[in-house]
């Protein structure tokens, strides 16, 4: 049909009911009548407050947040074998003070996986930042605030590497951020020319643990941004348009979300957390070698996913990071503490790792309400 | 093998999925030598009762499932029913271009070497040869698949599905697989399969194209609504209008209240011209606010891409879209430009395009409003909330809780949940493909009311269905789109009317059969 018919319109149609084919009567059915009537009348949030009983919410309640169980469970076991060693403030300040670069790591980790992406880099990503700071400061004289901003800046051009080949030129996130990852590795190697250096700054070091309420002040930021991610996610449009991105790519499209700068923009965020992971690093140690990087990997990924068992269950949530940082922590110390010592770290952080896994995608499939 | 037997029974075939019954009581027997056809709508369940034959898809209990007169246990095991000689050749036929006519031939069923394990590849290009030769297909089996014609894929698919069967035995289904063919090409493909069940095969076809079904086959099932409107009929006794009236049904009675039409037609507020994209061309019309207007044709001919042109969700070739404020070039605006000029899309897979299945109703409802409606460092929930608990109360969305993860919900109840999603944001173009796929008929009603009702509230409609008696039932004017001659205004205004309207162009393409 061409513009130019739009006024044959009426005759066509006329045409048409005028006994062409004769068209049944076209009766309305009564709502009342239908398959399933829709309420009739007032109150339906009433019915709904209602229906969703107490016992649902403490049921829910109870699957999102099982995981705090758990903890308390292994918490009281080692408390029981090992009252004086386990139950003591130092204990608790040990777990939750010791852990702030993994977390900042964790959460690095976790600003692709909202998106639905996937970084192996972050680790170097650190591992770069953290031996800049100190060779910058202790071998080249920089002042050590702009060794961390140039710190800082060599993360997020690790970001806008990785965003470039995986955003724009659309290759495999695994393969690239595989590679980037042992690029970095090597970059960090390259100008630590292979000598641990550190970096002795009081200032700088307090900045990271001065004691606040018995604990350092590290512990705060990795709250604090734990937090503020969590109110980005579920507060802020552009946080639901992150997880619309990471939930379903081709729906949060054709809802007008400029999905592909969503995910540059994760992969450029990721970086500048793992490289903020690595200044922290330095404040608290001083220095640090690089090609322990990919120690850090596992335990990172593995308190994510171990987050998504977690106060949204199902969903990658930075609360939930937060807490399962500390609870293999937690597991940790308790196992050191009992005498092993070495490999139980990688044992610990692998079963968890799978176990975590395994209780995110049971937790999932039971989940019927957000 | 026993004369008096079918090839293929089945009887009391149930199924339900969930509280829904997809099948109900469905019968097929199939002879040695005979091409059946298996006809039926969209969601008639014709898919459901192959994925049941080929043990996809348990049936409820009670079953019977008889091939050559043994009867086939019941969950049924595909290896067992592959032995007893079912094969089939699916729709987009499953070849690989980069390898030989031999490998996609026996691949699943490779000769090896009883020693080493490995493929023995003059035994293997032996087997391909042999089963050619048994077809009277002639190819070389060394050829690259890459290199074929259309006609000559789907032989070498039909091969790879009667490699297994001794001549005269087995049966083969074709589910729609000859869908990219039409005129000589065609013809080629039938003749082949008149030999092959001449010599005492059977095949099941599946076919929206009731010419072709008419050409080619020697019996017909009909399905409709997941229960049988006709078994075994003889073709011969039919008519493409008895089909077409079998797969439809006589159910027109439930259906929406459409407005008296109006003694002077509304100026048009929507143009749409000049849209072509990848395989449609000549698309234009316009329409008014508070009309419905649907588009349909041919299964597979390229009307499905309409919606997708029309809202930027796919680019187009050439293209405008005006409404009373704005034109939208199509070629370049873009999802983020056609929502900007308030057009919208309601995709048809839901699972895919439409909806986050592991996230709420309520948040599903609410995404195109984030921009407008929250501020920028708080989305704020108030308004969520409303327009979720206003979706489930006009929409009578169950269960009646926004919390719900969409992946709890049915079917008609997750097109309902889509559906409110754009509605709310008050687009001035909605544009729908398959809104009522899959769905039963009481959201189906639902639905098309809902639609009528954003009509009368002054938004333009645009509905893009291969469902005719939608079309019928809720639009005002209806479209037809044909690779000959565009999208073009019908007068016929009954689902039997639209389906033979639909179906006349294929006279051309597939009528040289007969």
């Amino acid at each position: 049909m061409t513009l130019s018919d739009q006024s044959n319109h009426t005759q066509t149609r006329e045409y048409a009911v005028n006994g062409f084919d004769s068209p049944e009567p076209i009766p309305t059915i009564p709502p009342d009548q239908r398959a399933d009537p829709a309420p009739a009348t007032a109150t339906p949030t009433a019915r709904r407050t209602a229906t969703a009983t107490l016992r649902e919410q403490l049921g829910s309640l109870g699957s999102r947040y099982a995981l705090i169980g758990v903890w308390l469970v292994m918490a009281g076991f080692y408390g029981v074998i090992m009252p004086d060693k386990f139950l003591s403030v130092s204990t608790a300040q040990a777990i939750f003070g010791s852990q702030s670069a993994l977390l900042f790591l964790a959460v690095a980790a976790l600003c692709t996986f909202v998106v639905g992406e996937f970084d192996l880099s972050f680790a170097s990503v650190m591992g770069l930042s953290a031996t800049i700071v100190p060779v910058l400061t202790a071998l080249h004289h920089v002042p050590l605030a702009a060794s961390c901003g140039i710190a800082l800046l060599a993360a997020l051009g690790c970001g806008l590497i990785n965003a470039f080949f995986i955003v724009k030129l659309g290759v495999p996130s695994l393969v690239v951020t595989l590679g980037t990852a042992s690029l970095f590795l090597g970059l960090a190697e390259l100008i630590s020319s292979s000598t641990i250096v550190s970096v002795s700054n009081p200032t700088f070091s307090n900045l990271a643990l001065r004691n606040f309420l018995g604990l350092p002040l590290s512990f705060y930021y990795g709250l604090i941004l734990c937090a503020g991610f969590a109110y980005v996610l579920t507060w802020m449009p552009i946080g639901r348009h992150i997880v619309f991105v990471g939930a379903n790519r081709e729906v949060a499209r054709l809802a007008g979300i400029s999905v592909d700068r969503i995910r540059a923009g994760s992969y450029i965020a990721a970086s500048l957390v793992a490289g903020m992971a690595g200044l922290l690093l330095v404040a608290t140690v001083g220095g640090f070698d690089p090609t322990a990087s990919s120690s850090y990997l596992l335990p990172a990924l593995a308190a994510v996913f171990l987050g998504t068992a977690i106060v949204s269950p199902g969903q990658f949530n930075p609360m939930g990071t937060f807490l399962g940082i500390y609870f293999l922590e937690t597991g940790i110390l308790g196992l050191q503490l009992l005498g092993y010592t070495g490999w139980v770290q990688d044992a610990f952080y692998g079963a968890g790792l799978v176990v975590a896994v395994t209780v995110a995608s049971v937790v999932r499939s039971r989940t019927q309400r957000a | 093998m026993s004369s008096t037997a079918a090839r293929l029974q089945v009887r009391s075939l149930n199924k339900t999925f969930g509280s829904v019954q997809v099948l109900t009581d469905v019968e097929l027997t199939v002879l040695a030598g005979e091409i059946h056809g298996l006809a039926g709508q969209n969601g008639s369940g014709k898919s459901t009762l192959i994925k049941i034959l080929t043990g996809l898809y348990t049936p409820d209990p009670g079953a019977d499932y008889q091939v050559n007169g043994q009867p086939i246990r019941l969950p049924v095991r595909w290896q067992q029913v592959r032995a007893a000689g079912i094969s089939v050749v699916h729709q987009d036929l499953g070849l690989l271009d980069q390898l030989t006519v031999a490998e996609n031939i026996c691949v699943g069923g490779f000769p090896t070497s009883r020693v080493t394990g490995r493929i023995d590849r003059h035994k293997r290009d032996q087997l391909a040869a042999r089963t050619l030769d048994r077809l009277g297909v002639e190819l070389e089996p060394t050829r690259l698949v890459g290199t074929l014609s259309a006609p000559e894929r789907a032989e070498i698919a039909i091969a790879r599905a009667m490699r297994d069967h001794a001549k005269g035995a087995g049966l083969i289904i074709l589910d729609e697989s000859t869908r990219a063919l039409s005129g000589n090409d065609l013809t080629r493909v039938h003749t082949m399969l008149r030999r092959i069940t001449a010599d005492g095969s059977a095949a099941v076809m599946i076919s929206h194209n009731l010419t072709e079904l008419m050409a080619v086959t020697g019996r017909m099932t009909i399905l409709r609504d997941g229960k049988l409107a006709g078994s075994g009929l003889a073709t011969a006794e039919l008519s493409e209008e008895e089909i077409a009236r079998r797969m439809l049904g006589s159910n027109l009675a439930q259906t929406v209240a459409r407005p008296p039409i109006p003694a002077t037609p509304k100026a048009p507020t929507i143009t749409v011209s000049g849209l072509a994209g990848k395989r449609v061309h000549d698309v234009e019309f316009s329409l008014a606010g508070g009309e419905i207007l649907g588009i349909t044709g041919l299964p597979g001919n390229g009307y499905e891409e309409i919606p997708y042109l029309l809202t930027g969700a796919q680019s187009a070739r050439s293209g405008t879209i005006s409404t009373s404020d704005t034109t939208v070039d199509l070629t370049r605006a873009g999802v983020i430009g056609c929502l900007r000029a308030g057009v919208v899309l309601v995709p048809e897979r839901r699972d895919r395009d439409g909806l986050a299945f592991e996230l709420s109703m309520r948040d599903n409802i609410s995404l195109p409003g984030l921009r407008t409606r929250g501020r920028r460092w708080y989305v704020g929930h108030k308004w969520q909330r409303e327009d979720a608990d206003s979706a489930v109360d006009t929409l009578g969305i169950r269960p009646r809780t926004p919390s719900t993860l969409v992946k709890q919900l049915s079917g008609g109840n997750q097109q309902k949940v889509l559906l409110a999603k754009w509605l709310t944001m008050g687009p001035t173009v909605l544009v729908l493909h398959e809104p009522t796929q899959a769905v039963d008929v009481g959201a189906r009603l639902d639905i098309l009311h809902a639609l009528r009702r954003a009509a009368e509230n002054g938004m333009a409609v645009i509905l893009v269905s291969s469902e005719t008696e939608d079309l019928a039932a809720a639009c005002d004017r209806v479209l037809i789109y044909r690779a000959s001659t565009g999208a073009v205004e019908t007068a016929v205004r009954t689902p039997d009317g639209l389906i033979n309207q639909i179906y006349a162009v294929e006279h051309q393409s597939a009528g040289s059969t007969s």
